[in-house]
This record gives structure tokens, sequence and C-alpha cells, in this order.
């Protein structure tokens, strides 16, 4: 998947290497310096996502994003914010932003976040009470999943684990985007939380001998095959 | 070695009693003195009245004489007594028992003179062999020694009171003073880096001394501060290489050989502690500015260790631990519930990091008074009383747990969300093991509930 990115940040050595790591995997990246450039670059050229910093001289992120959502511009965009504080979180997702994360991000972070979004849009929210991924279904309404048509007994955050990873099959989600959509903390944890709890739902997956659904990514995260 | 207050005060006191006594001594000495010159002369006086020097009158001129000054109002008061060469009485107003040498001569009670308990004698020869002792009282009235005793009693014993009253108020206040100083010092040796001296405004010498201390110590925590922020911008600047660092090798991971992939696994690891660690400064920081307080709403602290129970325990599990969440009523309290989340998760992995496999971590609230508090107990080795202080300061690590993993922020991350929500972090000792005591005010309305719900 190959993506037409901007990306706007102030900060120029770190939006190059930034921008090199993202092209390294793949994607075109336009990098704007500042507010204003970036809304003129996006009157030039159309963009598949746009990941933008918070703070910048010259019409900051929040700005940027409001201008762009009221002009009806839908395009996804991720902030990237300095500090962690929850409430520039909930005030940049409130404005319109479909994520929000802390610098420094990797680019397999965000590439993962990414496509969390764009298969995020094409999902239609009432189409089926399940979901579904393989041989794996899951209920989120009644709290229940199956294998194979053969019911599972998960604890709650093993449930809760599932569906994230069921609803993004066959796509990467780091462990950065599990605590966050999983557990709603703000911060990582020191333990290897979602190590523990992915090898309790993996053993669970398994017991009927069937073969083990989730994918490790080395040092970024977890993927379902679907 | 300099002597201390209390020997300074012991030995100032005494002095002042030595020198008391000494010049009620002297005072005394100097009054009977003089009042024995003058009686002296004065008998010397009469004497000569009666028998001028070198005169040779005779017995019957001077009995003459005797009886004369005896009944003048001026020497009404002298006793007179005239004896011959063989110590016969010759006559006069007195009868002495025993015989005076010339000159003079002390008189008492002994003497058994009527009406006379203390006085003085002039004994001269006044020609013919005739021998006249002249006495007068040195006491106006009877006693005067004993009333003499008491007046030195009370006048001095009334400057002692004074000044053993003073020198106690004036200990008490010195002390008082110290005490509060010493307070002070302790709580900043304990880490309360905001406790200052209290000045009472009397603009006195402790006042000016507690100003001084004051600035002192505002200096050190604007120190302090700066430290902190360069030590915040150290931690900024680490993250993005550290981030770069880790996707390098991240990337290198994926194409690499099994075996060379683990080594890797292990870089990538460290690089997460370093991460986590410069992630945990940033946090104190961005906790210490209050900003998060806007996000405050109310939390029940039994359901949050009841989720944390369920995170956790998987986890606990896996390294041979075992986590009890003790069920309890709900706990209300005003807060952020992901930074006490945050808090709790800290509290329980120092828990696990600290204590060897086996150990039982229990987790469960309570409400004390005003407060609702959260108790973490492990039956692990414990933190000595004596190095508490120091588990609570950034990098604070313990000797014992230097070995271990963790970054040594754990600990100051709970304090710093603590302060946040204006409660505090107790360490205690579990007998055995340490407990984590994280005591939150309680919700108003959380307390009035309870209160209306009392029978």
């Amino acid at each position: 998947m190959t993506l037409q990115l901007l990306l706007v940040e102030d900060d120029a050595a770190y939006a190059a290497a930034l921008a090199d790591e993202l092209r390294g995997i793949g994607h075109t990246v336009t990098v704007a310096g500042d507010g204003r450039a970036a809304l003129t670059a996006m009157n030039e050229a159309a963009f598949d996502a746009v990941i933008l910093d918070r703070m910048m001289p010259r019409l900051d992120g929040m700005s940027v994003l409001q201008t762009l959502r009221s002009g009806g511009m839908t395009l996804p965009v991720i902030m990237l914010t300095a500090l962690s504080a929850s409430q520039d979180k909930v005030e940049g997702l409130e404005a319109g932003a479909d994520d929000y994360v802390v610098k420094p991000v990797a680019a397999s972070e965000l590439q993962a976040r990414l496509t969390a979004i764009l298969r995020g849009r094409g999902w239609t929210a009432s189409s089926a009470d399940t979901l579904q991924a393989g041989d794996i279904v899951v209920s989120p309404t009644t709290f229940r999943a199956w294998r194979r048509g053969r019911p599972i007994d998960l604890a709650k955050l093993e449930l809760k684990l599932l569906i994230e990873l069921v609803r993004n099959a066959d796509a990467v989600l780091t462990r950065a985007m599990l605590i966050e959509r999983v557990w709603g903390y703000d911060f990582m944890p020191d333990t290897n939380l979602v190590d523990v709890h992915i090898r309790r739902l993996r053993r669970k997956l398994t017991e009927g001998g069937d073969d083990d659904p989730i994918q490790t990514l080395r040092g970024i995260g977890y993927m379902l095959r679907g | 070695m300099k002597p201390g207050l209390r020997s300074l005060t012991v030995g100032f006191l005494a002095a002042f009693l030595v020198a008391t006594a000494g010049t009620g001594y002297a005072t005394y000495r100097l009054t009977i003195g003089t009042i024995t010159d003058l009686v002296d002369r004065r008998i010397e006086n009469v004497s000569a009245l009666v028998a001028a020097d070198g005169a040779r009158d005779g017995a019957p001129v001077l009995l003459a004489r005797i009886d004369a000054l005896a009944g003048r109002r001026d020497t009404g008061d002298i006793g007179f007594q005239l004896t011959d060469a063989a110590g016969r009485r010759l006559g006069g107003n007195v009868t002495l028992t025993r015989r005076f040498s010339p000159g003079y001569s002390d008189v008492r009670r002994l003497d058994r003179i009527q009406g006379l308990t203390a006085g003085r004698a002039f004994t001269r020869r006044v020609g013919d062999g005739l021998t006249l002792t002249t006495i007068a009282e040195t006491e106006p009235f009877d006693g005067y020694g004993g009333v003499r005793l008491r007046i030195y009693l009370f006048g001095y014993g009334l400057i002692l009171v004074v000044v053993l009253g003073g020198l106690i108020v004036f200990g008490r206040t010195i002390a008082r003073r110290f005490a509060a100083t010493r307070r002070t010092v302790e709580a900043i040796i304990a880490g309360d880096m905001q406790r200052r001296v209290p000045v009472t405004g009397a603009q006195d010498e402790f006042d000016s001394q507690a100003q001084a201390f004051n600035r002192m110590l505002d200096r050190i925590a604007e120190l302090m501060a700066g430290l902190r922020n360069v030590s915040n911008d150290v931690a900024h600047d680490l993250r993005t290489p550290l981030a770069r660092l880790r996707s390098r090798l991240t990337t290198i991971a994926a194409g690499a050989a099994p075996e060379t992939a683990v080594a890797i696994d292990q870089a990538i690891g460290e690089c997460d502690s370093l991460l986590a660690m410069v992630a945990a400064m940033l946090r104190i920081a961005e906790i210490e500015t209050g900003r998060r307080t806007a996000g405050f709403a109310a939390t029940d602290l039994t359901m949050l260790i009841g989720e944390i129970g369920e995170t956790l325990a998987p986890v606990a599990e896996e390294s041979g631990h075992r986590l009890v969440v003790e069920t309890a009523r709900p706990a209300w309290i005003v807060g952020d519930a992901r930074l006490i989340e945050q808090a709790l998760i800290n509290g329980v992995e120092n828990a696990l990091r600290h204590t060897p496999a086996g150990s039982r971590i229990v987790m469960g609230t309570a409400i004390v008074g005003d407060r609702a508090v959260v108790r973490i107990a492990d039956d692990g080795p414990g933190i000595p009383a004596e190095q508490r202080a120091l588990a609570l300061r950034r990098f604070g690590r313990l000797e014992a747990s230097r070995q271990r993993p963790g970054h040594g922020l754990g600990l100051p991350l709970i304090a710093a969300i603590m302060r946040l929500h204006g409660g505090e972090l107790h360490l205690a000792d579990g007998e055995p093991g340490l407990v984590l005591g994280l005591a939150f005010p309680r919700d108003a309305d959380d307390q009035k509930r309870t209160v209306a719900s009392r029978p």
C-alpha cells in the first residue's frame, strides 16, 4: 500500500528523519514546515492522509485541523504531540483528528495507525452484530467469540483484545495501539502486559488443536491473520 | 567542646546564686558595721559627758551625772554602770553580770540586761580606780535580726524567682523556635520541598533567622527546579534518537537470522527501558504542571483496583506471584482515572519487581476518615524505615534493588500523582513486606451519602 502523505512538522531535522523512514516503507511524503504551508500544499495536491504536528509557529496544528474540517475535507489526520497530556488528546480528537500520537513516533507505528484508520473508514458500523476474520467470529454486543463455530470461553480483557485484532485483521496493531484501545491507558506500563494477555488469548484460541492465528511482529506488535 | 545550652543555663544560675548570696552577705556586714560604728561613737561621746578625759571628779559626782543623763530624752536609752577598783558596783541604771575589759565589747542576750538583745559596751577608767561602762542597743527592737533575714530572703528571693522564670520562658521560646526549624528541616529531608519555617511577624531575631533560612530554601528549590528542567530537556531530546535507534533495530531484526534476532530483541528491550524511563520523567514533569486537574471527575477506587487486578493478575501469575484484590465498598474520589490507574499499575509493578517469586500482593481500598485509601501490600523484603525517603526520591534506587530492572521513578511518579490529587503516598512496614498507602481526599458527595445512610 503506497500512500501520498503530507507531513506537517516545524522541526526540520525530525521531519526529514521521519519522512525518510516513511519513504523507506514505500510511501510518498511531502513535508510542510508550518500550518500555512500545509494548507497551501493541500490546495495544490491531493493526499491520502496528513500527519500533523500540534505545536507549530504560524498556524498551529489545531487551527489547521479546524480549517480542514470546516472546509469539508475529510481526509485522515494523525496528530503528533510532544506531550501525552490526555486533555490535549481529547481536544485533538474532538477537533476531528482520527488519531493522536506522542512524538517521537516510529514509522512502523504510524504505518499501523494509518492502516487502521483507512480500514476503519471502510467499515459500516451497522452492517452486522458480529465481526469475522478467517474462522474466528466475535460478537461485541453479546461479548462472545467462536472459532470454527465452537464457542471460546474468554475473559473480558481477552475478548476486547480479540475484537480489536479481528477488526484490524491482516493489519498490524502495535502494543501502544492495543494499550490505548483495549485498556484505554494513555501511558505504557513497564510490564509486558500486552504480551501476557496475547499469550493467554493464543492459548485459548489454539485449545481445539487449531493453528495459531496471531502473528508476532518483533518489536512492533501483533497481527491476526484473516 | 563548646558548652551546651543546658549546662550554660545551669552555670549561669549558679553564678547568679553566688552573686546574690555574696551581695546579701556584704550588705548585711556593711549594715552591721555601720550601725556598730555609729553606736560606738555615741557611747564614747556619752561616756565623755559623764567623765571628761583626765578629770578626777570622784564617784558621787559621776553618779549624779549618770542620773541626769539617764533622765534626758536623747540619752535615756543608754545604760551606765560605775565600779570601783575592786570591781564592786557603785551605781548606774544597769547591772552587769560580767566584767568588761577597757575598750569596746559586744553585749548579747546572755548578758541578761533587761530589754537588750544585742548592743555595744564602752568601758574606760575614769580616775581613782573607777571604771565606767556605757551600753547602747544596736537593734531598734527585739528580733530585728530575724526581720532582716526575712527582708533579704524576700527581696533576693523575688529577684531569683524573676530570673528563674525569665530563664525558663526564654529557654522555652528558643526551644520552640528551634523545634519549628527542625520540623521544617526534617520535612525537607523527607522530600517536602514546599515546607518553610513559620515566621511569627514579631520582626525579631528569630524572624529574621527564619526568613534567611526560608530564602535559602527558596534558592535551593529554584536550583532544583533548574536542574529538573535541564533533566527534562535532556529526557525530551533523548526520545527522538532513542526512538530512531529502536526503529532501526526493529528493521534489522526483521531480516536477521533467528539467533541474531534474539540478541537484537534484547537490545530493543534495553531501548524500551530507556524510553520508559524518559517517558516516566516527562510524565512526572507533565503532572507537576498541574494541567491534568482539568480532566478530574468522580472516580471509584474500588472499581479501578478491580480492573487493575484483571489486567495484572495474569502478569503476576507468569512471574510466579499472586495478586489478590480484596472486595470492598465503593470509595469515591475526584480525580483523573487514567493517572490513578498509572499510579496503581506502578505500585503493583513495583511490588512484582522487588519481591521474589511466590510472594503475595494484596490490593484493597478503605475509607479512613476523610481519606479514601488504596493499599498495595506485599510480603516481600520491604524497605527499612530509614531508606523510605530515599525510595521516594527520583532515581533514588536502593542498593539492594540496583541489579533489578526498573528506572527508579516508579514511586516518585506515584507520589507526584498523589500530590496532584491533594493526597499522599505512605510507605509502611507490612511485617513482613512493604505497604504502599495511596491516600486520596474523599469525594465530598460520597462523604455526605455515607453520613446520610448511617442509622
